[in-house]
């Protein structure tokens, strides 16, 4: 039986499975008999490409069948400082699970920077290697190369983060109508996008320092991005109608 | 055999006429449900998931019956004997000249014992039959909706409309049956109709809540909160019963109270209409209801009919479809009655009064949908208020609840209002008269009404076949468009229920105020004293004391049902998460018991139910024998009062909080999993047990105490003399608190069952 290897970024983690991303999917999130709780985001791995990775004696050994025929659901590799070491090449789809053990599969997609929304303010929720949430000025590709910058004090060396709708306060963070957002302490994110537009030279604001493990899908402005100094992988987040005929119980489910 | 002195031939004809169209009702429903039967039931996983619904509904069915058959036993021979006690009327021996008074007797008793069964059989078919025609169309309506949403609308639109056409078929037939034989003694026997109607309502009714809400929650707190499943998991040992729980209680239900009503608006007009020709000799007092219940029928018929199939039908245009129909019947009806009165009575106060009934109705309707529908600013507004957490969100849904309760209560009011000014400087019984007709009037569209109340768990199970069938993502659409429509018909449909219930009350009020003041003329009591001259005076410090009792007997019952949904709910939690504990379920490999979920609701269900039904049967008694007559109708003002205005609060807010969630999980406010949502949840989930419940649990109960109240005044009246102590009515009366109060006791610790403290 195949053997496939995903990483989770929500808890960051190198996994090994026999089952296929969408039954990974379900069972991170819902369990079996530990009964877990909680959305699941992780991609998949190309296997080929960080053979030179992984402790094949271990797979080998663990990720095999269970006594009574059922496929190994789950064999932890590694849970630390994994992002960082996988290539973005070998990065293949990121699916996105529901609470409920719903998936949605997401391709990645050619990012054109010319397409970046300018002179409109974003908010980014960090997932993995850190958390925090962050109101910026600069657009998805310029905030992961300042991430990225290896002479910045707040350099990390991959970062994996998604954009988040911000609505009218992308424009106008003082009069803005912020009725239809859903964060907690709106009021912060208003004052922390308000500073944001009025310091010149200010380009980032944390506004909160730590993600609370749920993200709401119906938040998300274009996508996810993962990268490093050099590159950047998109995966675009289809709109609702899209979603409608792509995955409709994952609409029904968010 | 039959008798009716006076009559003109139109009358007699026009008697036929009503008995001929009730059996067109029923004809008509039977002809529907063999068109709903020829529709194919999908595929062999679609029939698989049927059956386990199926198989969980008839187990509640069988097992109701098996509850409810001694006590209709028990009744009917407390009835037949209660002849003995309360002896036959002047106008029996009007209508059975020539007959002794031990013949006499033995007719009015069976007739009485007779037309008890004849109610409580009826109430029972409108119950069992409407659900299990539900459920029969539930999968085909889901295989439907693999074609078009026009054919799923139909089929389960017109198995709604089964279940509506059996309602007012067979209220129709069985008054109509009753004064065909009896006549002007017709009151002597109505009673025991209308009590058993009301009777089996009442077991259906409080029973299909508690079973309804007990699966409801128990499925949802641990399959979607604990364990995370999605709503209608397969794995959820509870989501069979949780399906079964929507036929009960929303068809089975729902239909009974409405018949209940329905047949009692009946009883209380013609027990009126009799005391009215007694004073005029006009027999059109009597006909006309019955002819304008007719009519209502026909229109219906038509009405319902005209929801038809449209192959590019969407969400928006079935509601329209649905309420094109309503209003068409609206219209036959309005004009036909108009007609009638201008070519037979020559006079408009009745018209006028069965004419303020129907617009009751509708604004009733339009009441209920301003504050329960997610379109309008209340919900809006409470779904914003998820936002600032569950606290605000509650408070602001407490706040539209009173609300609504206030404008009903005005409403009605008017109502009662409208028949005073209809009948301006005639005595206070034409005012009844006029109020009882409001009745009539309101629930003249009951065809329509109870099918667009069945449509709903019907559009709901077929939604939950679906998803549990895994069926595509087109099907799926339509039915949660079906689903959507289902969730706004059921709720403006409690509203008309409530105050249909209200009416009815309000209307036997008068029957009770007419029936004491005619026994109290047969015994010789001073006019200054009988009850229609006094009238009930509040000022009396008994009646007072009994106005008081009469206010607290729905909260006492609305805490007591609560309560029991609570523990029947734990009996739920703790048998699906041992399940949850049985390696595979998880899994998929092994499938739940589901038949073990639904037998634990069912059990539960009628268990809890005995206590609250004593309650509501004697305690009337009781205040009657140890307060007095008068006291009693002070008492009957307050169960009225403070029924009526629970009863809507906690329907709306219900409602309200209900419809504020679904607005969120359809994506305001982040939707589901925001903390929005988690407020939102926190508010339907207090919100279920009161408008699935509590709310409907107060209409049958309204009614059980007014009809007890009016088969018990006579007795009260001959038993208790002025300025005398009546040593067996003292007795009786203590006996009735100390089994109340059994009762209540016995209800709080939860009978003879272990419950499990929920974790």
């Amino acid at each position: 039986m195949k053997n496939y290897i995903y990483l989770s970024v929500t808890p960051e983690a190198l996994i090994a499975s026999m089952i296929p991303p969408s039954e990974f999917g379900e069972y991170f999130a819902t369990g079996q008999k530990k009964r877990n709780r909680g959305q699941a985001i992780f991609f998949e791995i190309d296997l080929e490409q960080v053979k030179y990775l992984l402790d094949f004696n271990l797979i080998n050994s663990r990720c095999v069948r269970h006594s009574d025929g059922q496929p190994k659901h789950t064999v932890y590799l590694s849970v630390y400082r994994v992002l960082e070491k996988i290539p973005l090449k070998a990065f293949k789809n990121l699916y996105l699970t529901t609470e409920s053990g719903i998936t949605l599969e997401l391709k990645p997609s050619v990012y054109d920077t010319n397409n970046e929304l300018k002179n409109v303010l974003h908010f980014y929720q960090e997932l993995c290697p850190v958390t925090p949430q962050i109101a910026s000025k600069l657009t998805p590709s310029q905030f992961l190369k300042t991430i990225t910058d290896e002479s910045s004090p707040l350099y990390i060396p991959k970062l994996f983060f998604v954009d988040l709708k911000l609505g009218e306060l992308a424009v106008d963070p003082m009069k803005g109508s912020a009725e239809q957002l859903p964060y907690l302490y709106v009021s912060h994110l208003r004052d922390c996008l308000v500073q944001l537009k009025d310091e010149k030279g200010k380009s980032m604001k944390t506004v909160q320092r730590f993600f609370n493990g749920s993200l709401l899908y119906r938040t998300i402005e274009s996508g996810f991005y993962i990268g490093d100094k050099d590159n950047i992988l998109y995966y675009p987040y289809p709109t609702m109608a899209e979603l409608e005929n792509i995955n409709f119980e994952f609409l029904r489910a968010i | 055999m039959f008798s009716l002195p006076g009559a003109s031939n139109f009358e007699v004809f026009a008697l036929w006429s009503v008995l001929a169209i009730a059996f067109m009702g029923l004809g008509y429903a039977l002809l529907l449900r063999k068109q709903v039967m020829r529709c194919d039931k999908g595929t062999p996983k679609m029939q698989e998931v049927w059956g386990g619904i199926s198989e969980g509904a008839n187990a509640y069915l069988k097992r109701q019956l098996k509850t409810i058959v001694p006590l209709i036993f028990l009744f009917t021979i407390i009835l037949f004997l209660s002849v003995y006690i309360v002896p036959p009327t002047e106008e029996s021996k009007l209508r059975f000249v020539g007959y002794s008074d031990e013949s006499l007797k033995l007719i009015i008793g069976f007739g009485r014992a007779i037309a008890f069964i004849m109610g409580a059989i009826f109430s029972l078919i409108v119950g069992q039959f409407g659900m299990r025609t539900a459920v029969q169309a539930n999968v085909r309506v889901a295989s439907a909706s693999r074609r078009s949403f026009g054919e799923a609308l139909k089929i389960a639109y017109r198995a709604g409309t089964i279940t509506g056409m059996l309602t007012d078929g067979l209220g129709l037939l069985g008054g109509t049956i009753i004064f065909i034989f009896f006549g002007v003694a017709s009151p002597d026997t109505l009673l025991g109709f209308g009590f058993g109607g009301t009777l089996l309502a009442l077991f259906m009714r409080v029973g299909g809540g508690i079973y309804t809400k007990a699966a409801d929650v128990g499925a949802d707190l641990v399959g979607k909160v604990e364990a995370g499943l999605p709503e209608d998991d397969e794995r959820n040992a509870a989501v069979v019963a949780d399906l079964v729980g929507d036929n009960v209680g929303d068809c089975a239900g729902m239909a009974a109270d409405i018949f209940e009503s329905y047949e009692v608006t009946i009883v209380s007009t013609l027990i009126l209409g009799v005391v009215l020709y007694t004073l005029t000799h006009e027999l059109s007092w009597i006909i006309f209801p019955l002819m304008v219940r007719g009519i209502g029928v026909f229109s219906s018929i038509i009405g319902t009919y005209l929801v038809k199939e449209n192959k590019e039908a969407k969400t928006n245009n079935a509601l329209n479809a649905i309420n094109k129909g309503f209003y068409t019947s609206a219209a036959i009806s309005i004009l036909s009655f108009g007609i009638l009165s201008f070519f037979y009575l020559h006079d408009w106060h009745s018209f006028l009064s069965v004419v303020v009934g129907i617009i009751l109705a509708i604004v009733l309707d339009e009441i209920t949908k301003h504050y329960t529908d997610g379109n309008y600013r209340p919900v809006k507004d409470i779904a914003r208020n998820s936002k600032t957490g569950a606290a605000t969100l509650l408070l602001k849904g407490l706040s539209y609840g009173f609300e609504t309760a206030v404008w009903q209560t005005v409403v009605i009011a008017l109502t009662i209002l409208s028949a005073i000014l209809i009948y301006h400087g005639q005595p206070v019984v034409y005012v009844l008269y006029g109020v009882a007709l409001t009745g009539i009037g309101m629930l003249t569209l009951t065809g329509n009404n109870v099918a667009m109340d069945a449509f709903g768990p019907i559009a709901d199970n077929a939604n939950g076949v679906g998803e549990l069938s895994h069926l595509d993502k087109d099907a799926r659409k339509i039915m949660d468009g079906l689903d959507a429509t289902g969730n706004t018909t059921k709720a403006i449909t409690k509203g008309v229920a409530i105050g249909s219930a209200v009416i009815a009350a309000v209307a036997l009020f008068g029957s009770f105020i007419t029936d004491v003041s005619k026994v109290q003329i047969q015994l010789g009591f001073d006019k200054a004293t009988q009850l229609i001259e006094t009238g009930i005076r509040i000022s009396v410090p008994m009646v007072f004391i009994g106005f008081l009792i009469g206010g607290v007997i729905p909260w006492l019952f609305s805490s007591l049902t609560i309560n029991s949904v609570t523990r029947a709910a734990a009996l739920i939690v703790e048998e699906v998460r041992r399940q949850f504990r049985i390696p595979g379920i998880i899994e998929r490999t092994v499938k739940p018991d589901y038949q073990r979920a639904v037998d634990i609701c069912t059990v539960a269900a009628q268990k809890e139910l005995i206590p609250l039904a004593l309650i509501a049967v004697l305690s009337p008694i009781l205040v009657g024998c140890l307060l007095g007559v008068e006291a009693l109708g002070g008492f009957l003002a307050g169960v009225i009062l403070s029924g009526q205005l629970l009863a809507v609060f906690m329907a709306t807010s219900g409602g309200a909080w209900d419809n504020a969630k679904k607005t969120i999980e359809d994506g305001l406010y982040g939707g589901k999993g925001s903390e929005a949502h988690h407020a939102a949840v926190v508010g339907d989930t207090v919100g279920d047990p009161l408008k699935d419940t509590a709310g409907p649990a107060l209409n049958p109960m309204i009614k059980v105490i007014n009809l007890v109240s009016l088969l018990a005044a006579p007795v009260l009246i001959a038993y208790q003399k002025p300025g005398q102590v009546s040593l067996g009515l003292i007795t009786t009366g203590v006996i009735c608190l100390a089994i109340v109060t059994g009762a209540i006791i016995f209800s709080k610790r939860g009978g003879f069952t272990k419950y499990p403290t929920l974790e």
